[in-house]
């Protein structure tokens, strides 16, 4: 609760400190108040939290752990944002305000214990994002993404509104405690009206993370979008997405799994192929990047499907790992952008011999993304289909691993560009803030693949 | 009971005219009556806060607003390209699909149990105010994070910045 | 408890404001004094130039900000209905409650004047 009041706050007072022209604050604070929620997230750690507020809210491990890796990405993305919002405008503060108002949504979102948080929560995320896709103004894209993302995202609201009402039709509560019960308490003979609800419920929530046959606005937004802001889009928002629905279906569905299983088994098989074998075919780097962010959905989507004990534990690493990943790949992009206008595979080629760390920080970026051993990428890999194996879904392992490997093609195509094609560049400036977090991501990427046993035991 | 079979019917007849009106403006007229319709339907319901929020906020201000929006645009001639055969096909299929599941949950339902509310003046502005500030005050205040959230975004969208990007 | 008989007058109202203004639409009809008109007449008087193109052209987004802002503090005021019917039994709690969610949205409009977004130049 006082992480969501400090991020809430701090939103506030961002958008005032630029108002009265204090430009140079805004980076600081921003980041060292995400520093002061983090600790008050961490604080509550093990503190066997009770739900709050009647029960809208419940900040237990889940949330903390979740939470924290989302503020933790926040300020990742932020460090990578100097000098970058005042290239598109004048209103600096303003696109702070709005991340930072996004983040307080997420937090909502990780720590909900009832659905009418859950709402609030991706409607305060989701507005704030339809605005952050559409700055730049004056470029075509840009506006598109906006409009796609803003017209696909209220239906899938839609979707998941319709769904939230004709569960609280059945179980009459908004309450994930209350909802659990009823689920339990009647082995047979649930309204078929709540069966409805789920499936709706599942319907808007793959929209949000955009898994399969409900990604089709993906690509164009994370394309469109300022660079910064996908990175912000496909990581933190992605997690959330991701915990929301856990959080969802591990309190409330999980005795039901007999019904949403093979949903879910079918959104998640196709998702993978759909989005590997698009990535395949791509020659713009943020566009492959869009496709592979479908297909980490799908991997993660596995842990849902395979809903038991580890699946917490599963999805937060894989989360993690992608994460950093993540958030290296879009950091050089942005570099290369900067350097050479446009963001195609070819504008890699020669960047191991103009900058050796910039080109090493990706390559382990993208071996992470493609999963090979000694990064954190196998671990979160090797969680997600071990929880998968545990309910004896081999075939589903067997699919997904075909799948990693269709992966390796594409994410070697940059490493390849990088260090084998030849290209007479100078070197490019990097500004300090990005040697810091592509040091940070690489030295986390790496710790986490070498010694996992930090974060694996959490829950 | 008669008066809702009315009232739907004739929310019915006019969503479906929102949709097969050529002209847009004729379109947001025939929105306002939907809406007007929805009222009458919270009322029936004993929902009178709904009724009024439906009232003052939709067929009010949001109608004046999507008015708005049809202005900014230039909608003088009908340049709205036609969707291909395909695309309507899939459309109707998908969402017959849905329609269905729906009517059949609906029809298992009114077999088994109507469940009843167990308070039927929730909807009255007096208990559902004693329910917005205890129970659901959580939702209420970050709901003004929410409208924050949205007047900065459309202050940022729509007013002339200085440097152009 | 109030049933949907309750709603009468207000239908009546409703009635009577429809009825006002059809009955003086009608009486003007009937009883104001009635010309011969050629089409010339019943055109737009632009100072005797021919009409050029269509009146409906896009206006500008100020009208829009304008809107829009006016539509989020619509909703805000909305809250408000609930909390005025309960104001005594809410006591202090609901005022300080009531004054976060106001404060908030204050915020915002401090925030609205000062970036200038009223003003029409």
């Amino acid at each position: 609760m006082s992480t969501l009041i400090v991020i809430s706050i701090l939103a506030i007072v961002v958008l005032y400190l630029g108002l009265f022209k204090a430009k140079q604050a805004l980076l600081p604070i921003s980041v060292l108040g995400l520093v002061a929620a983090l600790a008050l997230a961490i604080m509550e750690w093990n503190s066997n939290a009770a739900p709050i507020f009647s029960g809208m809210m419940h900040f237990d491990n889940f949330a903390v752990a979740f939470s924290s890796i989302c503020i933790i990405t926040t300020i990742l993305v932020f460090l990578l944002s100097k000098n970058y919002f005042e290239k598109i405008s004048d209103n600096v503060a303003e696109y702070y305000t709005l991340i930072l108002f996004a983040l307080s949504g997420i937090i909502v979102m990780v720590s909900y214990h009832n659905l009418s948080m859950l709402f609030v929560g991706l409607e305060i995320m989701s507005v704030s994002l339809y605005i952050l896709a559409g700055i730049k103004r004056k470029d075509f894209a840009s506006n598109e993404a906006a409009l796609k993302y803003f017209l696909m995202g209220a239906f899938s609201t839609g979707f998941l509104l319709f769904g939230i009402a004709l569960i609280y039709g059945a179980s009459k509560s908004f309450d994930l405690a209350v909802i659990a019960q009823y689920v339990i308490d009647r082995p047979t003979g649930i309204d078929p009206i709540f069966y409805v609800g789920l499936v709706l419920m599942i319907v808007g929530l793959c929209f949000k993370v955009g898994a399969a046959p409900f990604h089709f606005w993906t690509p164009d937004v994370y394309e469109g979008a300022p660079t910064l802001i996908t990175a912000f889009m496909s990581t933190v928002v992605k997690i959330a997405g991701f915990a929301a629905f856990l959080r969802l279906f591990s309190i409330c569905f999980a005795p039901l799994q007999d019904f949403w299983m093979p949903t879910l088994l079918v959104i998640t098989i196709l998702t993978l192929f759909v989005g590997n074998i698009t990535a395949l075919y791509q020659t713009n780097f943020k566009r492959m990047l869009a496709f592979s962010s479908i297909s980490h959905a799908g991997y993660m989507l596995f842990a849902i499907v395979a809903l038991g004990a580890a699946s917490t534990n599963a999805i937060f690493i894989y989360a993690a790992a992608y994460a950093v990943s993540s958030i290296t790949a879009f950091a050089v992009l942005m570099l290369v952008k900067a350097k050479t206008g446009s963001e195609n595979f070819e504008d890699f080629n020669g960047l191991a011999k103009s900058n050796p760390f910039l080109a090493f920080a990706l390559t382990v970026a993208m071996l992470s993304f493609a999963g090979i051993p000694l990064t954190a990428g196998f671990i979160g890999k090797f969680f997600v289909f071990n929880a998968a194996l545990a309910q004896y879904h081999t075939w589903l392992v067997a699919i997904a691993v075909v799948n990693a490997i269709i992966g390796v093609f594409y994410y070697f195509k940059v490493i390849v560009a990088m260090y084998f094609k030849d290209n007479q560049t100078k070197q490019i400036a990097t500004p300090a803030y990005f040697n810091f977090v592509l040091g940070v991501s690489l030295i986390i990427t790496l710790v986490l693949g070498i010694y996992p046993s930090f974060i694996t035991n959490l829950f | 009971m008669s008066l809702f079979y009315v009232v739907a019917f004739l929310s019915i007849i006019f969503a479906l005219l929102v949709i097969f009106t050529k002209n847009p403006v004729h379109s947001v007229l025939y929105l306002i009556a939907t809406f007007f319709t929805f009222t009458i339907h919270y009322i029936i319901l004993n929902a009178q806060f709904l009724a009024v929020v439906n009232f003052i906020v939709y067929m009010g201000a949001i109608m004046v607003l999507f008015l708005f929006v049809l202005m900014l645009m230039n909608l003088n001639t009908d340049t709205e390209p036609m969707k291909s055969t395909l695309l309507k096909v899939v459309g109707a299929i998908a969402g017959g699909c849905l329609l269905v599941t729906l009517v059949g949950s609906m029809k298992t339902l009114s077999s088994a149990s109507t469940t009843a509310m167990d308070n039927t003046g929730i909807g009255l502005v007096e208990n559902l105010g004693k329910v917005l500030f205890s129970d659901f005050l959580l939702p209420f205040e970050l709901s003004s994070i929410l409208l924050l959230a949205a007047m900065v975004g459309a202050v940022l969208l729509a007013k002339k910045d200085n440097k152009t990007a | 408890m109030s049933a949907p008989v309750d709603y009468l007058p207000i239908i009546m109202q409703l009635l009577v404001a429809l009825g006002f203004v059809a009955l003086t639409m009608g009486i003007t009809h009937l009883i104001g004094p009635k010309r011969k008109t050629t089409d010339v007449k019943l055109t737009a008087f632009e100072s005797g130039i021919e009409v050029i193109g269509n009146a409906r052209q896009p206006f500008s987004i100020k009208y829009f900000v304008v809107a829009i802002l006016f539509v989020l503090f619509d909703v805000e005021v909305i809250f408000m209905y609930p909390w005025a019917v309960n104001f005594r039994e809410f006591g202090l709690n609901g005022l300080i409650e009531m004054f976060i969610f106001m404060g908030t949205l204050l915020l915002g409009f401090i925030y609205v004047i000062k970036k200038k977004a009223l003003e029409w130049d």
